[in-house]
């Protein structure tokens, strides 16, 4: 199969992903035959049945499967290509958005809300991860330049702080509001609905669009800070426009979807050893294909026990024996020096 | 085909240029004109601001002091691509990390050309500029895999790439096994022919002698001076590295060799 080819199915994938996944989900009573009449409705092919139990099977597809493997897809395909991004810029194939904070900065955020009601979730959720990303940002600065070891150690102490004031508000909250911080933290599709979509759909395709046009000079930084300068990019300038467009794409998904691991880690990785490192093909099959990804462990999560596993738990499983799996066997092009 | 102008055309011109990190002086007083269309060389021993000059000059660095122009125009005045589009610049021994292909690495030295992604055209000259260096064979070969002299030769295409009049080389050879050291230094003397002004870096005086034009010798942030920079005179490189040389005549140009006695360091 030649590399085009490669692309063009990785591309194409989400069709019958989103599609087929519509078909699945815990509900008896809306059967595959159901599903295909929907469609075949909506379509325009067949005239609308106007039956209980059509409208019911209209209901479940429509408000509660259809926002979910949107969402999914979104989140997905955010977190994977603004760990492509942050990648690239910082030279370091294990960096993804957490590493600067993102994580840490959005569960505070969504803990305060969860607890306090000050603001609504989802908004303090998101405005933490900014800060947090941010922080660990203008620390790592000196002189108008930012060397990526400082950076990835101001996020890892923006984390700790993060971290920290988390734990001061799940000591102080009542168990019940504890309950739902942490299952916020694991993750939380299930509760997609079209009004979180309309909330945050923007802010993802903002940093999605940014990072799609930046794509090719993610291969210029790739080489290094000399480099980028010796071809006439200044190479803080766009590490700033990367930075930003990707704290946007995946701060507004773990707003909306909680904490999910691995995602932004692994997703880089595996489009890499299937089409090649070339960021101007590889940014968009990460959209496609970690929005994908997403969409499926999402519906393995919701479909294989009684119960629903949360999604981050599950991401964080499959990826991370996975990711070892990487560092251990495969060859991945890189060296950890 | 143009007419080699030894004399006239400068370009790079240097005036009173010094540079201090905190308050060590790294480079005072320097003042050169860099000939067009020839093939500088700096000397130096390390830590005396070979590297820094040429960042200053590729812009990267600011000077404290003094004054840089190329082809007549202040570098102040440049900006990034603009420059970029003039010099290019090949830093030291570059480290790759994403696995790449060869084409991908040579394509980004268009990018001061470009404005988000390259077009066809630019893939183009980044194909020519592989059939330049004589590296076609390795154009959708990783560069990760390659050995450091394929790697050097690659990075020298992406500099042919950038189609710049002034190259700056920052030890092209110092990482290199003999045969790819001849091959650098051969490209480098074909480059010049073609007019392209090439300065250079390098830490063996005989290879000097033999490709360079010119000479510049730095020692301790200040240009040796007193002496016709188309030579490499051996008391003037005794000066530069502060050791006894010993020197062997061979096609009308003066080679060199430490003499045996290691301690036997010249006053300074």
């Amino acid at each position: 199969m030649t590399n085009k080819v490669k692309i063009a199915l990785l591309l194409l994938l989400p069709i019958p992903v989103l599609l087929g996944s519509l078909f699945i989900g815990p509900s008896v009573a809306v059967a595959p035959g159901r599903v295909i009449a929907w469609l075949a409705m909506r379509l325009g092919l067949t005239p609308a049945d106007g039956s209980p139990a059509a409208t019911m099977v209209q209901l479940v597809i429509e408000d509660v499967r259809g926002p979910r493997v949107l969402l999914a897809f979104l989140v997905g395909g955010s977190l994977s290509i603004a760990g492509v991004a942050l990648q690239a810029m910082f030279r370091n194939p294990l960096v993804s958005s957490y590493i600067l904070g993102l994580q840490s900065g959005t569960a505070f955020g969504a803990a305060l809300a969860l607890c306090t009601a000050w603001l609504p979730v989802q908004l303090s959720a998101f405005v933490f991860g900014l800060l947090a990303v941010f922080t660990s940002f203008f620390l790592a600065r000196k002189d108008g330049k930012i060397s990526s070891v400082t950076l990835i150690l101001s996020g890892i102490v923006v984390t700790g702080i993060f971290t920290a004031l988390l734990t001061i508000v799940q000591v102080l909250t009542d168990p019940f509001k504890l309950q739902a911080v942490v299952h916020w933290t694991m993750g939380n599709l299930h509760t997609a609905s079209w009004a979180k979509l309309r909330t945050t759909w923007w802010l993802m395709a903002m940093g999605i669009g940014g990072l799609f046009f930046f794509r090719w000079r993610m291969n210029v930084l790739a080489l290094g800070d000399d480099e980028t300068r010796a071809v006439g990019l200044n190479p803080e300038r766009q590490k700033a426009w990367l930075l930003l467009f990707s704290t946007l794409a995946a701060s507004a998904a773990v707003s909306v979807a909680g904490v999910i691991g691995m995602v932004g880690l692994v997703i880089p990785h595996m489009v890499r050893m299937l089409i090649g490192a070339d960021n101007k093909m590889a940014v968009p099959v990460c959209f496609t294909f970690g929005g994908a990804f997403l969409v499926l462990v999402d519906n393995i999560s919701r479909t294989v026990v009684t119960f629903e596993i949360p999604i981050g738990i599950f991401t964080t499983l499959i990826g991370g024996p996975f990711f070892i799996l990487l560092l251990k066997k495969a060859k991945i092009g890189w060296e950890l020096e | 085909m143009k007419m080699k102008n030894h004399d006239s055309a400068m370009a790079i011109h240097i005036s009173n240029l010094s540079y201090r990190y905190g308050n060590q002086a790294v480079l005072e007083h320097i003042d050169v004109d860099i000939a067009a269309g020839r093939f500088t060389v700096v000397l130096g021993k390390n830590g005396c601001g070979k590297s820094t000059l040429f960042r200053l000059i590729a812009g990267f660095l600011k000077s404290n002091d003094g004054e840089i122009s190329l082809f007549g125009r202040s570098i102040a005045t440049f900006s990034d691509r603009e420059r970029a589009r003039i010099l290019g610049f090949l830093p030291q021994h570059h480290r790759p990390v994403f696995p790449f292909t060869v084409l991908d690495v040579v394509l980004t030295g268009r990018a001061g050309h470009v404005q988000f992604t390259p077009k066809e055209e630019d893939r183009l000259l980044a194909h020519q500029a592989l059939v330049r260096i004589g590296i076609t064979a390795l154009e959708r070969r990783l560069f990760t895999e390659l050995s450091g002299g394929e790697q050097q030769l690659v990075m020298l295409a992406r500099i042919l790439a950038q189609k710049p009049q002034i190259i700056l080389l920052d030890e092209p050879i110092s990482h290199l096994d003999f045969a790819y050291q001849a091959k650098v230094m051969n490209i480098i003397g074909e480059l010049v022919r073609e007019n392209i002004t090439v300065v250079a870096i390098l830490h063996d005086p005989n290879i000097a002698a033999l490709y360079g034009d010119d000479f510049l010798c730095l020692k301790d942030g200040r240009l040796i001076d007193g002496y016709d920079r188309r030579q490499l005179p051996s008391e003037v490189l005794e000066k530069v590295y502060g050791i006894k040389l010993t020197v062997i005549q061979f096609a009308e140009k003066n080679l060199v060799m430490p003499t045996r006695k290691v301690d036997h360091a010249v006053d300074d």
